[in-house]
């Protein structure tokens, strides 16, 4: 079976509130998939209900694997130090200790310091750390690079693609699209408590209508303009200030973020 | 099994370095117990037969209904509870530990109680200490029984520093250690008799192991069980 993860028809309510009406997507294999979505779209609740943290009403979830799960950086208690906590976990996994991968995530250097007295991205680290120790074949990470320096979201960006390398599943919640864009496979948009999107980056762009943002500097000022047809577009504005004898200095063209394309499907659902 | 004893090993050293636990079942009883033990021996020299049991009271109370709470809530009332679903743990593992680490150190401090109330202020030691042991062993797990419940049941710190006194108090006020109970009105008498300390006070005395000191704790004990449990179920159905 290449499906590490399948949901079908997840149904969850809070009270009176249904927070997920019946979501429907699937995880390959060793792919870095995200589940993206506003504030109160149902993200969380959906990754809980996977990670079984969560009880749902109705539907079916099925994981093939064992799963890692990086919680978020409230989930220890204060005066506990790093070690202690992976000495803990490994207990409750009957899994060895991998020092190596200790190493590589700098926990031995903060093995003094308590929780409490720990950085926002010492705890990433840790939790990290803590999510990989039973060796999992899915691994679940929630805003890994948020309140990390450019140095530190570089390293941790290296080693999501290290585990993507070694075969793992990768599923990733964050709220940083550029993040999202240069390591996901795949990505699901969840909006009201529905999937509104399945599928690459590329069939995003696809999807919410190729738009292309044309960026033009002149001797007279700078322009931005937004067109589904690059091709006519830019022929007829170079036309036209070749008319007008205005001499172009730099023209630079963007296909749309996925910022810009969630906003946009977001957006949309929202209408 | 190793899991478990790492767990309580590690809860134990984490109740010394939070501090609330160490001061609530180590500090304090043990400095009211040094300045009522001068003061009621020299006042009273009748105290030194029943100071062991008065000051372990005390010293039970603070740290099952003020000490252990505390700790409850910082995972319950938090994401660190969630860490126990995502290792495959029981929701039940922390109460349990943190459970048996205060069972430790209020064993622990108890015994130096015992110990100094005899070398410093000459207090009679039980005449069966094995006996004395086993009721304070039985008096501490329906103390910590009814902690977990405050710690289960409230949800932030400001609020249980409030409603662990209405439990704190009338156990230290109401239960005959501070001065004999038939001195109090009758109804006070009566209300005394529903905190544990009454008859935990009772068990402890020479000659008071007995059933009739014993059944009020062992139905509160298994009313805490049952009230710890549907709190617990509560907690995973969130």
């Amino acid at each position: 079976m290449n499906c590490a993860i399948q949901v079908r028809g997840l149904r969850k309510s809070y009270g009176s509130h249904m927070v997920l009406k019946g979501l429907d997507f699937q995880i390959e294999k060793g792919e870095v998939f995200s589940l993206l979505g506003v504030n109160g779209a149902g993200k969380t609740t959906a990754l809980e209900c996977i990670e079984g943290l969560r009880n749902y009403d109705s539907g079916a979830i099925i994981v093939n694997g064992k799963i890692g799960i990086q919680l978020q950086s409230s989930s220890l208690p204060a005066h506990i130090k790093p070690m202690e906590a992976v000495g803990l976990f490994a207990k409750w996994n009957r899994a060895k200790i991998d020092r190596s991968m200790l190493h590589t995530l700098g926990i031995e250097e903060i093995e003094k310091k308590q929780y409490i007295q720990l950085s926002t991205g010492q705890k990433r680290r840790l939790h990290l750390a803590l999510a990989l120790i039973s060796n999992p074949d899915i691994i679940f990470l929630d805003e890994p690079t948020a309140g990390l320096d450019a140095l530190g979201r570089v390293s941790l960006h290296e080693q999501i693609r290290k585990f993507k390398s070694q075969g793992k599943t990768i599923v990733l919640a964050s709220h940083d699209m550029a993040e999202v864009e240069a390591l996901c496979d795949r990505i699901a948009i969840l909006s009201h408590g529905t999937i509104v999107f399945c599928g690459t980056a590329t069939e995003l762009t696809d999807k919410v209508g190729k738009k292309y943002v044309i960026h033009i500097k002149t001797q007279q000022g700078d322009g931005t303009f937004e067109t589904d047809n690059i091709e006519d577009t830019l022929i007829s504005l170079l036309g036209e200030l070749k008319q007008k004898e205005i001499h172009v200095s730099d023209i630079k063209v963007d296909r749309g973020t996925l910022e810009q394309h969630f906003m946009e499907m977001t957006g949309r659902e929202a209408e | 099994m190793s899991g478990v004893l790492y767990s309580v090993a590690l809860q134990w050293k984490l109740d010394i370095r939070s501090k609330s636990l160490f001061v609530t079942c180590y500090v304090v009883p043990l400095i009211f117990f040094l300045l009522m033990g001068g003061i009621f021996t020299s006042v009273m020299p009748d105290m030194r037969s029943t100071l062991i049991q008065s000051m372990i009271v005390m010293c039970v109370s603070m740290g099952a209904f003020i000490g252990l709470p505390p700790s409850l809530i910082e995972t319950y009332g938090s994401d660190i509870k969630k860490v126990y679903k995502a290792n495959g743990v029981p929701v039940y593992s922390g109460l349990v530990t943190m459970f048996l680490s205060a069972f430790i150190h209020l064993m622990i401090a108890c015994s130096v109680i015992a110990l100094l109330a005899f070398v410093l202020f000459e207090a009679v030691l039980p005449a069966q200490l094995p006996t004395f042991f086993f009721a304070l062993a039985i008096y501490l797990i329906v103390s910590l029984s009814i902690g977990s419940i405050l710690g289960l049941i409230i949800k932030n710190q400001a609020k249980l520093t409030m409603i662990a006194q209405l439990v704190f108090l009338p156990s230290i006020m109401l239960s005959g250690i501070m001065f004999p109970i038939d001195l109090l009105p009758d109804f006070l008498e009566m209300a005394g008799r529903v905190f544990p300390a009454f008859w935990g006070y009772r068990l402890m005395l020479n000659s008071g192991f007995c059933l009739e000191n014993l059944w009020y704790l062992i139905l509160v004990f298994f009313a805490a069980v049952i009230i710890c449990g549907i709190l617990l179920k509560k907690q995973k159905l969130e």
